[in-house]
């Protein structure tokens, strides 16, 4: 069924260059050229083959290049946001990709088609920093207003304090054990295991 | 009493008094809380040790329960609330989130490493969640701390 809405998505929507992924394990997947993300939003909300009246859930992912993998496509540093799309009435559901930059990574905001992205665009937003545009209220939304940095980002390191309160007390935690895995690899390449 | 003759020091009278009608304030933070609801629930029944009258305003409290886990973000909002209660008043910190971070210790980037970090604390009852019965215990603990207290002695007598 993938390949045939990729086929209607490309046909509608010429520069949105569909294409159907399979992941190692879970589901099959479509990804979407993000700047045309809205367009094909709209598509998939409005035309009556997909009929996607719900959208579940938007989520972002951080990936970092890795040495060993970084020559691969599929381990590029990027950020993923996918759109859990379902149609209860025709009972079939879709998982949207796009990929972004990790530097000042942004998308349209889908919020005028399903007004669940409200809350979900603004988590992405606060989680792994993916600007939205024309987003009513873009604001974070479990982290405090001030916080820095965005806390699911692979590279993030958590602020020293926030209003006056230690975030990490040296005294109560076990902060060598961070080292451990560090040191784990240390020691193999030493060894040779 | 009619017929019979009371006799107790002031500082006993009162602490009687106050250790058994503490009023804790309505306040939970995470699943602790529910234990917290259970333990003030019929069963459990924290109106047999008189403080189960859960007041809805930390003016009119003097006991805080701090049943969960304590984000940043709300850590601040607990001390607002600690300020607001009259003293003399009591902290119990309930399970290992408030105690100490609980299972963000390490790596909650979110979480208050112990809420004795901003307001100070007189009964740590340990567990995730701790039972009922755990709780209870704790508020007995207190009630003990309560009752050696001497309020009157300690401001009216000279080096007490
Ligand atoms: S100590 Fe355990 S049960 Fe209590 S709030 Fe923390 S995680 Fe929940």
């Amino acid at each position: 069924m993938h390949e045939e809405w990729a086929a209607l998505l490309s046909d509608r929507v010429p520069d949105c260059e569909a294409k159907v992924v399979f992941g190692k394990a879970g589901d099959k997947s479509i990804f979407v050229a993000s700047p045309s993300l809205h367009r094909v939003c709209t598509l998939l909300f409005s035309h009556e083959d997909f009929d996607f009246h719900v959208l579940q859930l938007i989520t972002g992912h951080d990936y970092l290049a890795s040495e060993e993998t970084k020559d691969t496509p599929a381990q590029r540093a990027r950020i993923e946001v996918s759109y859990l799309l379902t149609s209860f009435r025709k009972n079939h559901d879709l998982i949207l990709k796009v990929e972004l930059p990790r530097e000042n990574p942004t998308l349209d905001s889908v919020c005028d088609l399903w007004a669940s992205a409200n809350f979900q665009e603004r988590e992405c937003f606060d989680m792994v920093g993916v600007r939205f545009e024309n987003h009513p209220d873009l604001r974070r939304i479990l982290c405090p207003d001030d916080w820095e940095g965005y806390p699911l980002r692979r590279d993030y390191e958590v602020q020293k304090s926030w209003h006056g309160m230690e975030v990490e007390p040296e005294h109560k935690m076990n902060l060598p054990e961070r080292e451990f895995e560090k040191r784990q690899k240390e020691m193999a390449a030493k060894h040779g295991v | 009493m009619q017929d019979g003759v009371v006799i107790a020091k002031v500082d006993e009278f009162l602490n009687w008094g106050r250790k058994n009608s503490l009023w804790p304030m309505t306040f939970g933070l995470a699943c602790c809380a529910i234990e917290m609801m259970a333990t003030g629930a019929s069963k459990y029944d924290l109106e047999r040790f008189g403080c189960g009258a859960f007041m809805a305003t930390p003016r009119r409290a003097d006991l805080m329960i701090v049943a969960g886990t304590v984000t940043l973000k709300m850590a601040e909002r607990i001390k607002v609330l600690y300020d607001q209660m009259p003293a003399p008043k009591y902290v119990i910190s309930m399970g290992s989130c408030s105690n100490k971070g609980g299972p963000y210790w390490q790596y909650g980037y979110h979480v208050l490493k112990g809420v004795d970090e901003v307001v100070p604390v007189d009964v740590y009852v340990p567990g995730c969640p701790p039972r009922p019965e755990a709780l209870i215990e704790g508020f007995l603990t207190l009630q003990k701390k309560i009752a050696n207290e001497g309020l009157l002695r300690d401001k009216w007598v000279k080096n007490a």
